[in-house]
């Protein structure tokens, strides 16, 4: 019985945490490269030498002395994004929008006092939110306003495109849009959803919301499949680059439109999820295994990579 | 990429399979824990009534022979001093010391391993000098008797001996001579008038103090007479002139004159030895043969530590397969635990307070943690000293623990000192964060999951037989970590995650 779904994940190409980790991650992922990705104020200053266009960083805060100082380095910028630089999975994460004299008001329509605002940052200076558990740096980025592709089906918060890049070529991608549940955040594990992405046309597919398969968002009831994704071949071109910029041969590189810049690099993950599996309904592995078979001409150029990958990874072709 | 990890488990494997083999066939270590050996268990306990707060005593204590082996002893002296002395053969224990209490307790334990096969080395002795002073009318008994037996060998002579004592065959004494005897017998006591009997034989003799080797207590111990018998010593019972035909049914406490119990100071109010027989596994009677070993391998073994430090190695020792067991939990099943040892370090405290008691201990501080952890976040106080007010709390509550369990005499809350405070107090924060990030649920989730593998592992590393192959066998632990070296190149799917991606699999097949 056991062995039998064994063999059937298998059949599938479904690629599991262990094989992830030992043949993926830890042999196309050199441990020096890690904090390139892992820190967000690095991978900021990798995509500006590489001219990918990020969103704008306002303001840094190094040392707990450095908070009192935010309202005066943000100047006129009333909505902004606080982030802890080696966060992940979008914890710590706070958006603000406006600012008066009870304090910070955030996206979610919930005024924060200056003295919350002031331990929230001590908490990140303290490393709550970095993955090792080490001190950390507080940065202060311009707030993203979505493009409203996607406003049918998300409920608040910025919806993300996770393209997952192998070798350069990027072999399989999701969006991840916000429910009430996750509290405007594009992460799987507060709730939001996955729908998968034709890799050719750049359309939505099924979509997963807390690991079952769904159809229609939950908060807006709206249907999540058909969606065409705008700038679908430049966002891919910009995750294949990301090979090159990084040096790391097994990434997610997570994007995101904005109304008036396109589309943005948020960050790059050197752990990226398996849950894009369900929520594109197929395997990773037997995509990896394909880039693995490719002639090697394909991966010269990151124009070519994506080419083939258009070509290869087409949900059409397996419908 | 998969060859090199394979060929370094094959090394590790043939590694451990070649000593074990070693073991085995050359130096007959036992494979299974089987039979049962003769060991004896030996309790002495005496009350004492110290003299204006003084009390001096001394107890002749089991000694070591090539006949048997003491594999432990222990001893209480309640508030008194105890030092252990030869004094000649016999093996000289002293209780000394003041004390305020009415009555003193000492103990002494210690269990004997008996080896019939090997017999005492047969030398000639010489003649003893422990006779007691005669008279010239015993002297003169003597010479006749003496003259009788001139004719027979050792041997016979002995048996002669044997015979007079017990009244047996008195008949061979003339009326006058079994007077003198009788007088002797009540002189010096039965044990004195055979040493002078033994010496008119010219047989080296002596008498005896001792205990019978039967289960039950004793309240005093027995003397018997030893004697030369010409090829070997022999036991005789001192009224009946019996042959003890078993030398291994007597337990020599004191040869010669020194007596079993002796107090300088103060007043002996009972005394008591139980006699307890034990049965041990060839296992761990085979422990006393590594002890004596001269092969290097055996020298070098835990055996050659002492017990204290033994019985942390014994569980030292299982750790790494604990460690295996949490490889393939987390890597091959896909349980999420908090921390990645955490599981281990549970299951070892868990050994000093047992699993229910524990299980619950964990539990109440997790939850107790909780809460005070939602307090404190309106506090907003920064990590690591956020973290010392858990780490604080934490200790506050086995300090409760202790204290409760000292009212109600339950020892298991006593022996909380055990658990990973640390960890633990980073437990809470990681449940709270959990709870904050991801859902009760999956807090829970990994809650149960650690406690799961806690409790797996605790049932491993308490498990004896696993120990004591472990302890005896130490070179397993290489065969350990060639699998744990598999392990980490194992590639497969974990078994949560056929429930994961069951439904993909299921729409693409």
């Amino acid at each position: 019985m056991m062995f039998q779904l064994f063999k059937e994940l298998r059949d599938a190409g479904l690629l599991g945490m262990n094989r992830r980790n030992a043949e993926y991650i830890m042999r196309y992922n050199s441990r020096a490269r890690f904090p390139m990705v892992d820190n967000k104020v690095l991978t900021k200053q990798l995509a500006r030498e590489y001219g990918v266009p990020t969103p704008e960083l306002y303001h840094m805060i190094e040392h707990h002395g450095d908070i009192a100082g935010l309202e005066e380095a943000l100047g006129d910028h009333m909505e902004f994004a606080l982030k802890p630089a080696c966060g992940s999975g979008g914890s710590g994460i706070v958006l603000i929008v406006d600012r008066g004299p009870e304090g910070f008001v955030s996206q979610s329509g919930r005024t924060t006092s200056r003295r919350d605002f002031t331990y929230h940052i001590a908490s990140i200076l303290s490393g709550i939110y970095s993955l090792s558990g080490q001190e950390d740096v507080a940065i202060v980025e311009a707030l993203i306003h979505p493009a409203p592709i996607f406003a049918e089906v998300t409920y608040r918060g910025v919806p993300d495109i996770r393209i997952i890049v192998y070798c350069g070529v990027p072999v399989m991608a999701m969006t991840r849009l916000p429910t009430l549940a996750s509290d405007g955040k594009a992460n799987l594990h507060a709730g939001a959803i996955g729908a998968g992405i034709d890799m050719e046309k750049g359309v939505t597919l099924t979509a997963v919301h807390r690991s079952k398969v769904i159809t229609h968002h939950p908060d807006t009831g709206n249907p999540i499949e058909g969606v065409t994704i705008p700038y679908w071949d430049s966002m891919l071109l910009t995750a294949a680059k990301a090979f090159e910029m990084t040096g790391l041969g097994y990434i997610g590189v997570d994007l995101v439109i904005d109304r008036t810049r396109g589309p943005l690099l948020l960050e790059l993950n050197a752990r990226p999820g398996l849950q894009i599996q369900v929520a594109n309904e197929s395997g990773l592995w037997e995509r990896l295994v394909a880039v693995n078979q490719a002639p090697p001409e394909v991966f010269f150029k990151a124009e070519d990579r994506v080419a083939w990958a258009k070509k290869a990874f087409t949900a059409r072709e397996r419908l | 990429m998969k060859r090199p990890a394979a060929i370094l488990a094959l090394v590790l494997f043939a590694l451990t399979i070649s000593i074990v083999a070693y073991r085995i066939l050359w130096l007959k270590y036992p494979v299974l824990p089987t039979i049962p050996g003769q060991v004896w268990q030996v309790s002495f306990e005496a009350r004492i009534r110290p003299e204006k707060r003084e009390a001096v005593i001394a107890i002749a204590l089991p000694a070591e022979q090539a006949e048997r082996v003491l594999i432990e002893e222990r001893v209480t002296s309640d508030t008194l001093n105890f030092n252990l002395f030869p004094e000649g053969v016999n093996r000289i224990g002293l209780w000394s010391g003041t004390s305020d209490k009415e009555v003193v307790i000492i103990t002494y334990k210690g269990a004997l391993l008996l080896r019939p096969t090997r017999f005492p080395a047969s030398q000639n002795p010489t003649l003893s000098s422990n006779v007691p002073a005669i008279t010239h009318e015993e002297e003169a008994f003597m010479e006749r008797f003496s003259a009788r037996l001139k004719t027979l060998d050792s041997q016979q002579r002995f048996k002669t001996v044997a015979s007079v004592t017990g009244g047996r065959q008195e008949e061979s004494l003339s009326r006058e001579d079994i007077d003198i005897l009788h007088k002797m017998e009540k002189k010096h006591g039965r044990s004195g008038a055979l040493l002078i009997l033994f010496r008119a034989a010219g047989l080296p003799a002596h008498a005896v103090s001792g205990l019978l080797l039967a289960k039950g207590i004793q309240k005093s111990p027995a003397t018997w007479v030893e004697a030369w018998e010409g090829q070997k010593w022999q036991s005789l019972d001192t009224q009946t002139g019996k042959i003890y035909t078993d030398p291994a049914m007597h337990l020599a406490l004191a040869m010669a004159d020194t007596p079993v119990v002796q107090v300088t100071k103060g007043q002996v109010l009972d005394t008591r030895w139980s006699m307890e027989r034990q049965i041990m596994s060839k296992w761990r009677l085979h422990f006393e043969r590594i002890k004596r070993s001269q092969h290097l391998i055996d020298k070098w073994s835990f055996f050659s530590i002492p017990e204290e430090f033994q019985n942390v190695f014994r569980i030292l020792l299982l750790v790494p397969v604990g460690a295996l067991m949490i490889c393939l939990l987390r890597n091959v099943i896909g349980f999420p635990t908090f921390g990645i040892f955490m599981p281990v370090l549970l299951a070892l405290a868990f050994r000093s307070t047992g699993l229910p008691y524990g299980l619950g201990i964990f539990a109440s501080v997790v939850l107790i943690g909780y809460a005070a952890r939602r307090g404190l976040d309106r506090l907003r106080l920064l990590l690591v000293p956020r973290l010392s007010v858990l780490l604080t709390l934490v200790i506050i509550c086995f300090g409760l623990f202790a204290l409760i369990g000292g009212k109600l005499s339950i020892r298991a809350l006593m022996g909380v000192g055990l658990l990973p405070i640390v960890i633990l107090a980073m437990s809470i924060e990681r449940f709270f964060i959990l709870i904050e990030e991801s859902g009760v649920g999956e807090a829970l989730r990994t809650a149960a999951g650690t406690v799961a593998v806690a409790v797996i592992t605790f049932i491993i590393i308490q498990w004896e037989p696993l120990q004591l192959t472990f302890f005896i066998y130490p070179e397993l632990l290489f065969a350990v970590a060639g699998l744990q070296v598999l392990l980490g190149r194992y590639t497969g799917y974990r078994v949560s995650e056929l429930f994961r991606f069951k439904a993909v699999a299921r729409k693409k097949g």
